[in-house]
């Protein structure tokens, strides 16, 4: 026998006890790292380099609130400038509710150059130009539905009060979504009878140092009219979208703070019973020799080995489940939209593991301690 | 055997505070252990046996006094060189519940050499003469509630001899026998004092018991009875 040995021996004394502690961990480490993957997903959408050149103005008052098309131009004209396109939610039901995906009126002509970092055909957009009623769809949303270019499809409006039926003309990859849907916004006003109104304005800037320069402009020259406009970056606006589902930031994180207080105490508890039941056999440790440094180190090893043990199935359980279910579901689609990827990065995987090491060391420092303490002659008087 | 005492005690003194009443396990006691001595220990309950036990295998610490055991005091020790002490020098043996549960006989011999820089085979070696030296050389592989408690009591003794200690000490082995397991281990204990030469320190209160051993000691409300106690090495002449 070794000293590791000894310490499994100890651990595996009482099996369900340890089955029922070690689960309760990875089950609350499993829990911790789909949340934080989840809070992730929701607060920091994937940004490119192409996307920080983005700002979004929209009206001042609310995102539901829209604004008047004239206001166009005059972006245009502010110094910093390089593309202002018209983008509305459109909202549309495709079949049935549950078919949700996001689709967007734009300015045609203007979409490859808002959204640079996704890869088009240029043959297709050439199509998708020429024709008004036409589409451009994001591959995961093709294959979702099995279509191929030249389908038609019929969007039920909800918001506004028309049904496009549009052609698939083009399809694109890449990007921050591979699910949104575009049509052209002049089909939109012709079919709704509102050819004076949109949802947003999507911008792009120069360079990078003229965004903060630009978002004041922008703000300023509305200023005063009927319909002010907010203007902020394209993370600070999905941030503010998604904050239209709660604050789920706080939520989940105090759901994670209960659930690893709650973990904390669970193997706290086991392990305090663990050795209390033990204080015999620890003074008779000592009595042979062994000083209190070694029986803590035996302690903090077997409780460490419960934490860990716990951490790595959890963590990676997460982390390799998220992989492997992903792989044949598709979460956008699942989650109505709401989670585009739902990635646990090896951060969150680090993060919950630091968790485990600290369970494991706080969850025996108390019995640990006392057991170090007591001497030989009380712990021999135990079940004497 | 004229060397010098391997067990030095003088005016030993335990107390115990209990809020305002100080009760004395041990008082004033002086007393020399000869290498190769069997001495029994014995004296009614509450007269100070097993606090006095503690104090010369180095658990316990006395209010005052010395206890010198081969040249070392043990008193000045701090907690970490007194355990490596205890490993080197003290070969331990309870009245119950002696061994881990989880561990087999062997293992439970092994478990004071884990503290020693001895190979794994050295280990074995030890482990196994031990063993077949209380003769059990047959139940190496068994768990202590596999065996009688007979059997985990002469464990408990391998276990004691294992690191080859200065002395052994045992508090009241028999206490939980029955009178031929309780004979066992007293003529297993006797065997080890004259055969391989152990200093061994008996607690009974069994006269039967004391009576394998080589000098008797009789202590009573903390105090040693006998006034022949300091001067050693008088019986195993
Ligand atoms: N931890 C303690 N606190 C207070 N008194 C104690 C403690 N341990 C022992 N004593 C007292 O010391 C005396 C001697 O105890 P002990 O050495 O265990 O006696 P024995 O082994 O001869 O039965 C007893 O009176 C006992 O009550
Ligand atoms: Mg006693």
């Amino acid at each position: 026998m070794t000293i590791p040995g000894f310490i499994l021996r100890n651990a595996f004394r009482n099996k369900r006890r340890l089955m029922l502690t070690l689960l309760s961990v990875t089950l609350s480490l499993f829990l911790f790292t789909m949340l934080q993957t989840a809070l992730r997903e929701l607060t920091q959408p994937a940004q490119t380099d192409e996307s920080a050149l983005r700002v979004v103005a929209r009206h001042k008052v609310s995102l539901g609130n829209v604004l008047p098309v004239k206001h166009q131009s005059r972006i245009e004209r502010i110094p910093g400038v390089h593309t202002c396109m018209k983008l509305t939610w459109f909202g549309g039901i495709y079949k049935d509710p549950k078919d949700f995906f996001p689709q967007f009126a734009v300015d045609a002509d203007k979409i490859t150059d808002i959204f640079s970092e996704a890869q088009f055909d240029p043959q297709e957009m050439a199509a998708f130009l020429k024709d008004r009623a036409a589409c451009v769809v994001g591959i995961k949303t093709m294959d979702r539905f099995g279509w191929k270019i030249g389908d038609k499809i019929t969007l039920q409006g909800t918001i506004w009060p028309c049904d496009p039926q549009l052609t698939i003309r083009a399809v694109y990859r890449g990007g921050i979504d591979e699910t949104n849907l575009f049509f052209h916004h002049e089909y939109m006003d012709e079919l709704c009878g509102k050819p004076s109104l949109c949802g947003t304005f999507w911008i792009r800037a120069e360079n990078a140092e003229a965004i903060p320069g630009l978002i004041q402009r922008i703000d300023e020259t509305f200023a005063n009219t009927d319909a002010e406009t907010k203007t902020e970056t394209e993370r600070a606006f999905v941030l503010e979208f998604v904050s239209m589902i709660g604050n789920v930031k706080v939520l989940i994180g105090s759901i994670c703070s209960v659930i690893v207080f709650t973990m904390i105490l669970v193997t706290a508890s086991t392990m305090s019973m663990a050795i209390r039941e033990r204080s015999r056999e620890i003074a008779i440790l000592k009595a042979i020799g062994y000083d209190g440094w070694q029986i803590f180190s035996l302690i903090l090893a077997e409780s460490f080995g419960l934490a860990l043990t716990g951490g790595v199935l959890g963590c990676f359980g997460a982390w390799f489940g998220t992989w492997l279910m992903f792989q044949h579901v598709n979460i956008a689609a699942v989650s109505n939209g709401m989670f585009i990827k739902f990635e646990v990065t090896p951060h969150i995987v680090v993060s919950g593991m630091l968790i485990a090491v600290v369970l494991g060391l706080v969850s025996c420092l108390a019995p640990a301690y006392s057991s170090i303490r007591m001497s030989v002659v009380t712990g021999l008087k135990e079940l004497d | 055997m004229n060397a010098d005492p391997i067990v030095q005690i003088r005016d030993l003194t335990k107390l115990y505070r209990h809020g305002e009443i100080d009760v004395t396990a041990l008082n004033c006691v002086s007393l020399d252990i000869a290498a190769g001595e069997f001495v029994a220990l014995m004296g009614p309950s509450g007269s100070g046996k097993s606090t006095l036990l503690h104090i010369i295998a180095g658990v316990d610490r006395a209010t005052s006094g010395q206890c010198i055991v081969q040249g070392t005091d043990v008193g000045t020790l701090n907690e970490t060189e007194l355990a490596d002490w205890r490993n080197n020098h003290v070969g331990f043996v309870f009245q119950t519940f002696n061994l881990i549960p989880v561990l087999t006989a062997f293992e439970n011999v092994e478990l004071p050499l884990l503290l020693t820089s001895l190979s794994s085979s050295e280990r074995r070696a030890h482990v196994e003469a031990a063993l077949e030296l209380v003769g059990l050389a047959d139940r190496m592989r068994h768990l202590p509630r596999q065996l009688s408690g007979g059997q985990e009591q002469r464990v408990a003794i391998a276990r004691a001899l294992v690191t080859d200690p200065t002395l052994l000490v045992a508090d009241e082995p028999t206490g939980n026998l029955d009178a031929h397991s309780a004979a066992e281990i007293l003529a297993l204990l006797q065997i080890l004092n004259r055969t391989a030469g152990k200093t061994v320190i008996l607690v009974t209160h069994d006269p039967k018991a004391a009576a394998y051993a080589s000098r008797t000691l009789h202590l009573e409300k903390g105090e040693l009875l006998n006034g022949s106690s300091q001067s050693s090495v008088v019986s195993s002449q």
